[in-house]
């Protein structure tokens, strides 16, 4: 493992799930599930899409999250809030305010879920981030500090300027854990 | 350029360098605030009275149909047709109690206003800063038509059209039209209009926030426009009924008023009205074919019309109370539009608070009950229901609630507690409670009132301003 780089981890774009700009959210999950259901052989399933360009770059990713805040409305409370707190309301009032106001909007409505469904996946997607990004031949010590420090599930795995795969945490994981039990007397 | 346009921008000026952090520039509104033709119009005026200390100072300012009482010192500034009214200023040797702090004051508290403009403002109260105990201070501030700074000392301040800073140290701030804060000290602050904010930290907080486009519909002001809207509509229809008691040194007194009640020389007084003992109608208050009951009192620029009020009734400064029948005990608080009809009155219970700067517009008969709390824009019955609060249910919110646009954390019985108090020293301190020469308040100590006038430069270089002057006993 001390010799390994990131390209023997990392999962190329190719075997990954993509779907292209203007997917809508539905077709995007749908994506997603016959993503998982493909590698159901795994350990470890895809837990995320990647968005392409019309060029097949990746322009972006998403993750179970990302379609959960998708769906959830877009509450226009961010200026009452900030209002309240300029007139040293607290915090636990806030707090109180935002689940009254989340409480008034429920998710999962057909009505609501109908809107939804017709969301771009570039609405929601999250752009790739800096520091995110890790070059094939770097070691695997330098993907874990990155994925440390920025808290990141997976990192995209660049040559010159293209993105060409995903070092996903949970292989990362795997092949540290392995090296580990290897050690336990 | 004249000596009053070079004052002038220079004011402006130094209220833009104090707003400069809140991108404020006040410049736009103060073009078309004073045209110079009016600085000349109007004399100024002040009262003499054995019951306050007198102590006038003039110097380099113009003071346009101002009236002052007590001790004040003007400098470097523009106040036109403002009251500085100094009858509650702190005396000498008297204890001011502040928080755990026993303050004795070495000399008489002073107004002092340097390097501001005031149009038709209203300064009263007392300073309740500790730090300024014995000075009232407003400096470097504008406010515009109709605002009032009651007990706020302030610098480098704007306040717009129909603001309200009530009891609190205001420093680099800027308070939208029609705004009401009470917070004890707010530093770089730009309210929204429209925004009613009392706040006393660790016991309770008040927040409400007029709707946008409705609030227009009643004050409105804009860079490119004077100031319009119902409320100045209301105001400019009843002008000429004060052009007479301002036009005449000498009016015949008015009849049936009781020994005990008193009414100024400068309020505008109509028929039908009835005043009752103990009453007080301030300068500049408006009455016609009203009652006011015993010990209800008219405060500076209010308007009475058609309306009953029972007694011990609080219209406070700048309250307007038309087609409406208010029982005992009801109080008005600044600036508060009460807009009811001929053919549908507005009816307000014994011992109900609308909370300063209420709106009640109605095109159908509304009623009150007693001892409500009523706040914001009420039009209707389901507005009301939005927009008010038993006072019983009030005094038992122990943490937070929110109704429709108001938002509250605290202790109720804290919030109805202090405006209660602060209800009955208003009356107490206006004589409302007088009895058999006990309990003597401003409704009996005015009457031993006179007036002088002083006026401006006529002609040339200082036209406008008026003479250094220092008025002492």
């Amino acid at each position: 493992m001390e010799n390994s780089s990131v390209k023997d981890l990392m999962v190329p774009i190719s075997e990954y799930a993509t779907v292209v700009l203007g997917t809508g959210l539905a077709d995007a999950v749908t994506a997603l599930e016959k993503a998982q259901e493909a590698y159901t052989a795994s350990k470890y399933q895809h837990r995320a899409i990647l968005v392409l360009d019309n060029n097949g770059n990746v322009v972006g990713k998403i993750g179970q999250l990302r379609v959960l805040k998708a769906i959830e409305p877009e509450y226009d409370f961010n200026d009452t809030m900030k209002e309240l707190k300029k007139y040293n309301f607290s915090e636990e009032y806030l707090s109180q305010l935002r689940d009254k106001y989340r409480s008034e909007l429920p998710i999962l409505k057909t009505e609501q879920l109908k809107v939804i469904a017709t969301k771009k996946v570039e609405e929601f997607m999250q752009k790739p981030r800096p520091g995110e990004f890790v070059a094939e031949d770097c070691s695997i010590d330098t993907a874990i500090h990155k994925m440390v420090a920025g808290r990141h599930q997976s990192l995209l795995v660049t040559r010159k300027e293209k993105i060409i795969g995903i070092l996903r945490m949970a292989d990362v994981f795997a092949a540290v854990f392995h090296e580990i039990r290897v050690f336990d007397v | 350029m004249r000596e009053l346009e070079k004052l002038y921008s220079r004011i402006v000026q130094r209220v833009n360098i104090n707003l400069r952090e809140l991108d404020f520039d006040v410049t736009p509104f103060a073009g078309e605030l004073i045209p110079p033709d009016q600085m000349t119009k109007f004399y100024a005026f002040y009262g003499i009275t054995p019951d306050h200390p007198l102590d006038l100072h003039f110097n380099h300012s113009a003071l346009a149909g101002s009236y002052f009482l007590g001790k004040c010192r003007i400098k470097n500034s523009l106040l036109y047709k403002s009251d500085i009214r100094g009858d509650e200023l702190k005396r000498k040797d008297q204890v001011f109690n502040h928080g755990d702090f026993e303050i004795p004051l070495t000399t008489d508290e002073v107004i002092a206003i340097d390097d501001s403009v005031l149009v038709k403002t209203l300064v009263h109260n007392f300073s309740h800063d500790p730090e300024t105990a014995e000075k009232f201070f407003i400096k470097n501030t504008l406010a515009m038509d109709y605002s009032n700074i009651h007990g706020a000392p302030s610098d480098g301040c704007f306040l717009g059209p129909f603001a309200t800073v009530d009891l609190t140290t205001m420093r680099d701030c800027a308070i939208g039209c029609y705004s009401y804060v009470q917070a004890g000290e707010i530093n770089h602050l730009r309210t929204a209009p429209g925004t009613i904010w009392v706040n006393s930290p660790g016991n309770f907080n008040f927040l409400y926030s007029y709707p946008t486009e409705a609030l227009a519909h009643y004050v409105s002001f804009s860079p490119e426009n004077v100031p319009w809207g119902i409320l100045f509509d209301f105001i400019e229809a009843r002008k000429d009924a004060f052009q007479r008691v301002f036009d005449f040194v000498n009016l015949d007194a008015i009849e049936s008023v009781p020994d005990t009640a008193s009414l100024d020389r400068f309020a505008v007084v109509l028929p039908k009205t009835k005043i009752e003992d103990n009453v007080l109608v301030a300068q500049r208050a408006y009455l016609e074919n009203s009652t006011l009951g015993k010990g209800a009192n008219a405060q500076e620029n209010c308007f009475i019309i058609n309306s009953h009020l029972e007694g011990l009734n609080v219209t406070a400064h700048g309250a307007k109370i038309i087609d409406a029948n208010l029982e005992s005990g009801v109080f008005v608080g600044f600036n508060s539009f009460l807009y009811g009809k001929p053919e549908s009155k507005l009816n307000i219970g014994k011992g109900s608070i609308i909370m300063p700067h209420t709106i009640i517009d109605i095109d159908k008969q509304l009623e009150i009950p007693a001892d409500h709390l009523v706040w914001g824009l009420v039009r209707n019955n389901k507005e009301l229901a939005e927009n008010s609060i038993p006072l019983e249910q009030l005094v038992n919110i122990e943490t937070s609630f929110t109704r429709g646009r108001m938002h509250f954390e605290g202790q109720g019985r804290m919030f109805v507690k202090a405006f209660q108090d602060r209800i009955h020293h208003i009356l107490d301190v206006n004589g409302a409670f007088y009895e058999n020469g006990k309990n003597e308040g401003h409704a009996q100590r005015n009457q031993n009132l006179s007036l002088n006038t002083i006026q401006p430069f006529h002609f040339g270089e200082m036209e406008g301003m008026y003479p250094d002057i220092r008025i002492q006993p």
